[in-house]
C-alpha cells in the first residue's frame, strides 16, 4: 500500500511537472486565416461556426439539450467545466466556445 | 495482484505525464478563439419532483442538487455540487401522511488544473469516474429514465483523492478519454468515501458518434478485490435515437448490464410531438453471495423492464412517465414514475 502510494504521488509529480513545461508551449496566436487586425475573416468564421456546430451536436447532444444561450464569460466558465466533466478535448473546447459565443 | 495493478496505475499515470511532454511538441494548432471573455462564477443545477410508485407504495421524490462553478485565473477551476434529497413516504406504507428526512450529501468539490490539452488535474472530492452513469448521466435533467439503474451502486459514488484525465484527439476520426484516480478512506460525515484506485478510458469515434470504454477500480479495503465495468454510447447519424449501456463485473458484489435507447421524434408533422421522447430500458442483476458487502444492491437476481416518455417544454422544463416491472424470485412488483425536472443556470458575477 505504501509502496502503491509512493508510486502514486512520484507519478503525480512528474506529471504535474510535465505539464508545467508543456503549459507555457505558446497556444498559436491567432490561426492562420485570420485577418490582419486579429479578428477572424468572414470565411474562416463560417468554417468554425459549422466545425463548432457539428461538435456540439457531437458531443453536448450526447448528454443533454441543447443550453439557453448566455453571455461570452458564463459560457466560457459552462465550457471550461464541462471540459472537464464531458472530456472535451482542446480543440472542442475551442470550437464550441466559439460556435457558442458567435450566434 | 494489487502490486500488478499498482504497477498498471503507475504506468497509465507516468504515461499521461509523458503525454504532457509530447504535448510542448506538439502543440498543434486548432482554432484559435481568442476573445477576451473572462470566465465568471455561475450557480447551475437541477431541480427534480418525480413521485414513484413501486410495488404500489408512493414515494415523493424531491430533488434539488445546485452547481457552482468558479474559475480561479486562465487554467483553473472550482467545482462543486451538493444534492438534498427528500424521499417522502407514507406513515402506514399506503395511508397517512408524508413524512421523511431530506438526505444531503456533497457529491463534488474539486478543483480542476487544465495543464494542457492532454492533461487536467483534479484534486479534492470528485464523482468516481466509473463507467458513465455516474458523471455524465446522473442528473434528473439529463437521464432519460429517472430510476437509478440497478447495477449503479457499484463502483459509483464521491471519491476524495487525486485524479488525472482527459480526452485527446488521437485522429482524424477518433477521440481517446481517460480518467486515473486514487482515493483515500472516509468517514466523515457527507464525505464519506472507499480507499480505491482506478482508471477509464474510452475511445470515439465522432464521425459514427459511438463511444465505447471500459473501467476497472481495485478495492484496498478488506477484501481487496477488484471491480470491472464496460459501457457504450450510440448516436446514429440518419435518426434522433440514443442507445445508452454499462455493464458491470464484481466476483463480490455481483454483476450486471442495462441498455437503454430513446427516440426523439424530432421528424414528426405536429410540432408539438417533435418535443417528445420515447424511452425504454431493460436490465439485469446477478447477486453475488456476498450481499452484504454492498447494501444498496438488491438481494437477488433481478430483471427490470421500464417504458415511458420524456416532453421537453422549453429549456429547461422536461416532464416525464414511466412505468416498469420488476422480476425478482421473492415476486414481481410495478414502477409507476411521472414528474417534472428543471435544469437552472445563473450568473454570479459580471457577464460584460
Amino acid at each position: 500500500m505504501k509502496a502503491f502510494v509512493t508510486r502514486m504521488v512520484l507519478a503525480l509529480a512528474l506529471a504535474i511537472t510535465a505539464s508545467a513545461v508543456a503549459g507555457n508551449a505558446p497556444r498559436p496566436a491567432q490561426s492562420a486565416g485570420a485577418g490582419s487586425e486579429g479578428a477572424p475573416t468572414a470565411e474562416m468564421n463560417e468554417k468554425w461556426m459549422i466545425e463548432g456546430q457539428k461538435r456540439f451536436l457531437i458531443n453536448c447532444g450526447r448528454c443533454h439539450q441543447s443550453p439557453h444561450l448566455f453571455s461570452p464569460r458564463v459560457m466560457s466558465t459552462a465550457v471550461r467545466h464541462m471540459r472537464v466533466r464531458a472530456m472535451l478535448t482542446q480543440e472542442d473546447m475551442d470550437y464550441l466556445l466559439y460556435y457558442m459565443t458567435h450566434q | 495482484m494489487q502490486n500488478r495493478f499498482a504497477r498498471a496505475c503507475w504506468l497509465a499515470t507516468a504515461c499521461v505525464g509523458l503525454c504532457a511532454v509530447v504535448a510542448a511538441q506538439q502543440d498543434a494548432a486548432p482554432p484559435s478563439v481568442l476573445f477576451d471573455a473572462k470566465p465568471t462564477p455561475i450557480l447551475s443545477g437541477g431541480v427534480a419532483f418525480v413521485p414513484t410508485w413501486e410495488g404500489g407504495d408512493p414515494t415523493l421524490v424531491s430533488i434539488v442538487s445546485p452547481v457552482v462553478l468558479v474559475p480561479l485565473g486562465n487554467n483553473f477551476v472550482f467545482e462543486s455540487r451538493a444534492e438534498f434529497e427528500g424521499d417522502f413516504q407514507r406513515r402506514q406504507g399506503n395511508s397517512g401522511d408524508f413524512t421523511g428526512a431530506i438526505d444531503k450529501s456533497l457529491e463534488y468539490a474539486q478543483v480542476d488544473y487544465i495543464g494542457n490539452r492532454y492533461v487536467t488535474f483534479t484534486v479534492g472530492r470528485f464523482l468516481t469516474p466509473f463507467n458513465i452513469f455516474n458523471e455524465r448521466l446522473y442528473p434528473n435533467w439529463i437521464r432519460n429514465t429517472q430510476s437509478d439503474p440497478l447495477i449503479f451502486p457499484i463502483g459509483t459514488g464521491s471519491d476524495n483523492g487525486v485524479m488525472l484525465r482527459g480526452g485527446v484527439e488521437v485522429g482524424k476520426d477518433v477521440t481517446l478519454n481517460y480518467a486515473v484516480y486514487f482515493s483515500t478512506l472516509s468517514n466523515l460525515n457527507h464525505l464519506e468515501s472507499e480507499r480505491h484506485a482506478g482508471m477509464r478510458a474510452g475511445i470515439f469515434m465522432p464521425h459514427e458518434r459511438l463511444e465505447i470504454g471500459g473501467s476497472v477500480q481495485h478495492e484496498f479495503e478488506d477484501a481487496r478485490f477488484n471491480r470491472y465495468g464496460a459501457h457504450l454510447v450510440w448516436q446514429p447519424q440518419r435518426i434522433p435515437f440514443d442507445l445508452r449501456a454499462e455493464g458491470v463485473y464484481s466476483h463480490e458484489e455481483g454483476n450486471g448490464l442495462w441498455a437503454e435507447g430513446a427516440y426523439r421524434l424530432h421528424n414528426a408533422g405536429p410540432a408539438m410531438l417533435r418535443r417528445l421522447q420515447l424511452v425504454a430500458r431493460t436490465q439485469l442483476f446477478y447477486a453475488s453471495t456476498f450481499t452484504a458487502l454492498n447494501p444498496d444492491l438488491p438481494a437477488t437476481d433481478t430483471k427490470r423492464t421500464e417504458g415511458g416518455f420524456n416532453y421537453y417544454l422549453n429549456d429547461g422544463w422536461k416532464a416525464l412517465a414511466s412505468y416498469g416491472r420488476t422480476f425478482t424470485s421473492l415476486g414481481n412488483s410495478n414502477i409507476w414514475t411521472v414528474g417534472m425536472t428543471y435544469r437552472f443556470l445563473f450568473p454570479l458575477g459580471a457577464t460584460r
